[in-house]
């Protein structure tokens, strides 16, 4: 049974209180989270906190994802492994260093990733418009994805998919949002800086999934581990982004949950004001609680499940050479 | 000398000898996992991760520590064998439910067969299911000593192999451990 993510937007103070933990905010309020019920932590305001609360956090493998500024990603504090497996890590290296091993990883994280990415157009398409054509074209990059000889080459086709797909968002999305480009660092416009803040809780979520097993973050297949992040959590993001991220994006617009009033225009880009990011945080937590049969599993798992047994199924191919199966969205 | 009888005789005289290690360590609960699922038991013997989390393990271990707690004391042996001793000199064995007898059984037998064998002591044993208030007494008579070494030798095997024996489908899968490792 997955445990909650626990979100803190307040400004104050975290400290250990026996054995749980308290927050006291600027405001005057004090509140206690019990550790045991959280999966995550998040921490989006200004919080000044000490060793014996991390000592706490670390005692019950709590990961705490810290959000600086507007809200970008600033780093996480990880516990302590429980999970240490020389093994693993060993053999996670071996295939990453094995030129055909690696390719065949990142082909199947790739395909899955555009899987997911035309499962959403394919959604959209009669429902909204009529999007054949870039379902077409996202078929041509899936077929392509097999044929690349190189992980380099395989970053092409992503690049190439994700355009195509980037542009059926403008049509997917009620007005006046739109996403002519996909632009970053910072996000030029709402659409941007909404795909950006999902992104980043994606990202975070794989980074806690990982964590719950011996493989080491920062060897990844598809992107280079000399990125600033933790490449693998990179890797395993971009298949649960259309999953997990996209379609809360286009929920939130379309049933005008969020609204344009909900951003502000800064001098350097567009950013989610604090109401905006609760709303957005709220159906994504909602998103990750919401559970679909799994065909091999005999049971309902959630979408945060899903999130680690893809984890499993990598760490399982890299030990035993059974397959890996990212998750393609077959609900 | 059949391969067999090689494997055996290498691990009682690793075992015996104080200043050597057997190739594998074989404890109770590998004992018990070779004989519900060898794929289980190849995966732990790697340090494939499981949830620890889960309800059922934590059942297990409140049952087991919360069970006639003032008439038994734990003994840890070797760093493989931990196992409780009876007021009576009785090995107990406390498990949640009966439905998989026979691991059970094998894991207490090797315990007896490891006391016997490696440090010479001869004790019976006990299978208790406090929630069903049942128990069963287990001797180590010589039928018992065979399939003992029966499993020594095929826990080494299982250990050693490269991959993991095959994927099958079994009644108690739903309720297993490695489920979400297995199937996906």
């Amino acid at each position: 049974m997955p445990k909650d993510n626990h979100h803190v937007f307040a400004d104050g103070e975290l400290s250990r209180n026996e054995g749980t933990l308290r927050i006291d905010t600027l405001d005057g309020e004090t509140k206690y989270l019990p550790v045991e019920s959280i999966d995550t932590l998040y921490l989006h305001g200004q919080i000044d906190f000490n060793t014996r609360a991390l000592g706490l956090l670390n005692d019950h493998g709590v990961p705490v994802h810290v959000f600086g500024w507007n809200d970008y990603y600033r780093g996480t504090y990880l516990p302590k492994r429980e999970q240490v497996s020389g093994n693993t890590v060993v053999e996670q290296v071996r295939a990453y260093d094995d030129h055909d091993r690696r390719l065949e990883i990142a082909h199947d994280i790739i395909a899955a990733s555009i899987h997911n990415m035309r499962a959403n157009v394919q959604y959209y398409d009669g429902r909204k418009e009529d999007f054949e054509s870039a379902v077409d074209r996202l078929e041509n990059q899936y077929a392509r994805v097999e044929n690349t000889t190189n992980v380099e080459e395989l970053r092409g086709v992503e690049a190439t998919a994700r355009k195509i797909y980037y542009r059926c968002f403008d049509r997917i999305l009620r007005d006046p949002f739109e996403l002519t480009k996909r632009e970053y660092n910072p996000p030029t416009n709402e659409a941007n800086a909404l795909v950006s803040f999902l992104n980043s809780m994606v990202y975070t979520t794989c980074v806690s999934a990982i964590r719950k097993t011996a493989l080491d973050p920062t060897i990844g297949y598809v992107h280079e581990p000399g990125e600033r992040r933790f490449t693998l959590s990179l890797d395993i993001a971009d298949v649960f982004k259309p999953i997990l991220a996209d379609r809360v994006l286009f929920r939130l617009v379309n049933r005008q949950q969020i609204g344009i009033d909900d951003f502000e225009q800064e001098l350097d880009g567009c950013l989610l004001t604090e109401d905006g990011r609760l709303a957005v945080l709220e159906a994504y937590e909602e998103t990750l609680d919401r559970t679909v049969e799994h065909p091999r599993l005999n049971r309902k798992v959630s979408y945060k499940t899903l999130v680690r047994t893809d984890v499993y199924s990598l760490k399982k191919h890299v030990l035993t050479g059974e397959p890996y199966r990212p998750t393609e969205r077959w609900w | 000398m059949s391969d067999g009888e090689d494997v055996l005789k290498q691990y009682l005289a690793a075992e015996r000898d104080p200043h050597r290690e057997p190739r594998v360590r074989i404890t109770g609960l590998m004992v018990q996992y070779y004989h519900v699922c060898k794929r289980e038991l190849w995966f732990m013997s790697r340090g494939l991760d499981i949830d620890r989390e889960t309800t059922n393990i934590q059942r297990g271990t409140h049952v087991d520590e919360n069970s006639y707690d003032d008439r038994r004391r734990s003994y840890q042996i070797n760093g493989r064998i931990q196992l409780d001793l009876l007021d009576s000199g009785d090995v107990m064995e406390v498990k949640v439910s009966s439905t998989l007898e026979k691991p059970a059984r094998m894991q207490l037998l090797y315990y007896l067969w490891y006391l016997d064998e490696i440090l010479d002591i001869q004790k019976d044993g006990v299978l208790a299911y406090p929630k069903e208030r049942k128990r069963e007494t287990v001797e180590l008579d010589s039928d018992a000593r065979t399939e003992v070494e029966i499993t020594i030798r095929g826990i080494i095997n299982t250990v050693e192999r490269d991959t993991p024996p095959e994927l099958k489908k079994k009644p108690y899968c739903d309720a297993c451990l490695y489920q979400d490792i297995c199937w996906v």
